[in-house]
């Protein structure tokens, strides 16, 4: 039967992304615990682990079409959220290849590749796309095939390439990103880019990590989760349009927080790729506002714990200064201390009306 | 906005020659470099005349030293200089940071690589700030705020450096709410 798109939504202006009952209860909430501080959480990304997003390379929802649209609307704005330098042409093949692979592998009443050599058939139905293309040949498609694919996927990307026993940001596109600029960004080392993060160099998060993935292996994909929460439910929280998102966050109230309030989640996937050795990282963004968490008894309390006992630093580098005091008094009131499972599964099967 | 220290920016050195360089070329946007080679080797230097030369080029006081009217001057001659360069050029960079780093991306575009470019920070602190939401590069900035020659928005000087763009992160401080800025601090000069 497939998806049922939602094909009217909206991130921006009047923000009527909305997420149904069943999108709530796959929500890959990215708590485990009752404390959050950053470690080194990856792990290796297969089906196991709490939430069914995890379960193909590249999860689809129902927010595919509205997701693409929106990726076209600021890539017309601001065409520069998609670059990748030259010498990473054949990482960009490598992320065709592999986006089309998994694609029609793992939704194939959607999308279906057919390849004869290197003459490629993509059939893309909830977008309406069929195009022939020769693989290798970057003039047989309308635009780069990095752009090209990723324009056709949820969630952000970032080529990345290795030498000098480091990883370098050499590409990417960035249109639904959390506060950095791919602009800025781009061509930076692994501890470059990170640089803003507070804490986490220092307790050496980030050494490690990047010692893990320098290591990691073709067809052994690892992920992680990321997190901070966002006015509205607005995808492009991009620093270049900052001065246009920025006021959102003075006008949340204790009487609209529950509807206003959205906890952004990434779902980061690293993989390597076959002929580059470049490692593709996807940033894939889930959005649930604070009234469709509270529907689920174990992570309402869990985020209350959560936030009421986040380190000051992040929560000023996640930008939530202006309510987090008023998301916590509001979560208290709703939790009763009681001990709850490890892990981040809802723990329920239905959601109240 | 309480950034520490500035893991995207290099912690700078003192210029010593490599020795493993069969021709070594420093380039300085001022007259005033310090750099000791060994008796035995030669280096070529390039630097910028001082702004009191108003446009003139400097005499050279000797053959292996060449004057230039600014650092766009002389990064231009560069760039022409090291397309007809081949392998065992060393180039050692001194000056203010923007320099440094315009400087090293027209090496890299021309094919030298990290190994063969040293850059030492002298002059002026003061920050060149690349707006992140037009674009626009402002120069010479020695404050925590500047005003945007390009959007006039009031932007907060971040501490993280981009050594493609050569400049610092520029964000509008008052975006959340209008006309919240703090006073601007001197803090780079
Ligand atoms: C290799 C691909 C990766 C890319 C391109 C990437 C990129 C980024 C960027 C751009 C930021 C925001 C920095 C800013 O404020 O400007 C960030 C934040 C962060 N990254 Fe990564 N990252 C990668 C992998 C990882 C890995 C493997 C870890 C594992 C520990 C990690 C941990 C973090 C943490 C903890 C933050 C702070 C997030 C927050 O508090 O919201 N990153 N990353």
């Amino acid at each position: 039967m497939g998806i049922q798109f939602k094909t009217d939504e909206t991130f921006r202006d009047d923000f009527s992304y909305r997420n149904s009952d069943a999108a709530i209860l796959r929500f890959p909430f990215p708590f485990g615990e009752d404390k959050y501080m950053y470690s080194v959480n990856i792990e290796p990304h297969g089906k196991a682990g709490g939430s069914p997003a995890f379960d193909h390379a590249f999860d689809v929802d129902e927010h595919y079409v509205a997701e693409c649209r929106e990726r076209a609307i600021v890539l017309d704005h601001d065409p520069k959220r998609c670059q990748v330098l030259p010498h990473m042409m054949p990482a960009e093949w490598d992320t065709l290849e592999l986006l089309m692979e998994s694609l029609s592998t793992d939704y194939p009443e959607h999308f279906s590749l057919t390849r004869d050599g290197t003459a490629w058939h993509w059939i893309n139905r909830p977008l309406g796309l069929d195009r022939r293309f020769v693989f290798g040949d970057a003039s047989t498609l309308p635009c780069g095939p990095f752009e090209y694919i990723t324009r056709q996927a949820q969630g952000d990307f970032t080529l990345q390439d290795q030498r000098d026993d480091n990883l370098y940001v050499d590409g990417g596109m960035v249109t639904t990103q959390a506060d950095w600029s791919l602009e800025f960004d781009i061509g930076m080392s692994f501890h470059e880019w990170h640089g803003p993060v507070p804490l986490a160099h220092e307790i050496g998060v980030f050494d490690r990590a990047l010692q893990y993935l320098l290591r990691l292996q073709y067809g052994h994909p690892v992920r992680r989760l990321n997190w901070t929460m966002t006015i509205n439910p607005r995808l492009d929280t991009s620093p270049e349009n900052y001065p246009d998102w920025g006021p959102d966050r003075t006008t949340v109230t204790a009487e609209n927080i529950a509807g206003k309030l959205h906890l952004r989640v990434e779902l980061q996937t690293l993989f390597r790729l076959p002929r580059s050795n470049a490692i593709l990282f996807g940033i894939r963004c889930y959005l649930i506002s604070l009234q469709d968490i509270e529907r689920v008894e174990k992570w309402r309390k869990r985020l209350h714990r959560v936030l009421a006992t986040l380190p000051p630093e992040l929560v000023e580098y996640k930008g939530l200064t202006r309510f987090h005091h008023m998301a916590v008094s509001r979560l208290a009131a709703m939790d009763d201390g009681a001990p709850l499972s490890l892990g981040i599964q809802p723990d329920q099967a239905r959601l109240p009306a | 906005m309480s950034d520490q220290s500035i893991k995207s920016r290099p912690v700078y050195q003192s210029l010593a020659m490599d020795l493993s360089g069969l021709r070594h070329l420093l380039v300085s946007d001022s007259p005033a470099y310090r750099f000791e080679a060994p008796p035995d080797r030669e280096v070529e230097v390039w630097f910028v005349a001082a702004p009191d030369q108003e446009g003139r080029i400097p005499p050279s006081g000797t053959v292996r030293e060449r004057g230039f009217r600014s650092p766009r001057h002389l990064i231009d001659r560069l760039d022409h200089r090291l397309a007809q360069e081949r392998m065992g050029l060393r180039l050692y960079v001194s000056g203010t940071e923007g320099f440094l780093w315009d400087v090293f991306n027209t090496a890299q575009r021309a094919g030298m690589t990290r190994q063969e470019i040293f850059q030492c920070q002298s002059g002026t602190q003061a920050r060149r700030v690349a707006c992140v939401h037009c674009r626009t590069f402002n120069h010479g900035v020695t404050t925590t705020i500047v005003r945007c020659d390009g959007c006039g928005a009031n932007l907060f000087v971040r501490d993280h450096f981009s050594r493609r763009l050569s400049a610092f992160m520029g964000v509008k401080i008052d975006a959340e709410v209008a006309g919240e800025v703090p006073p601007a601090e001197q803090a780079y000069s």
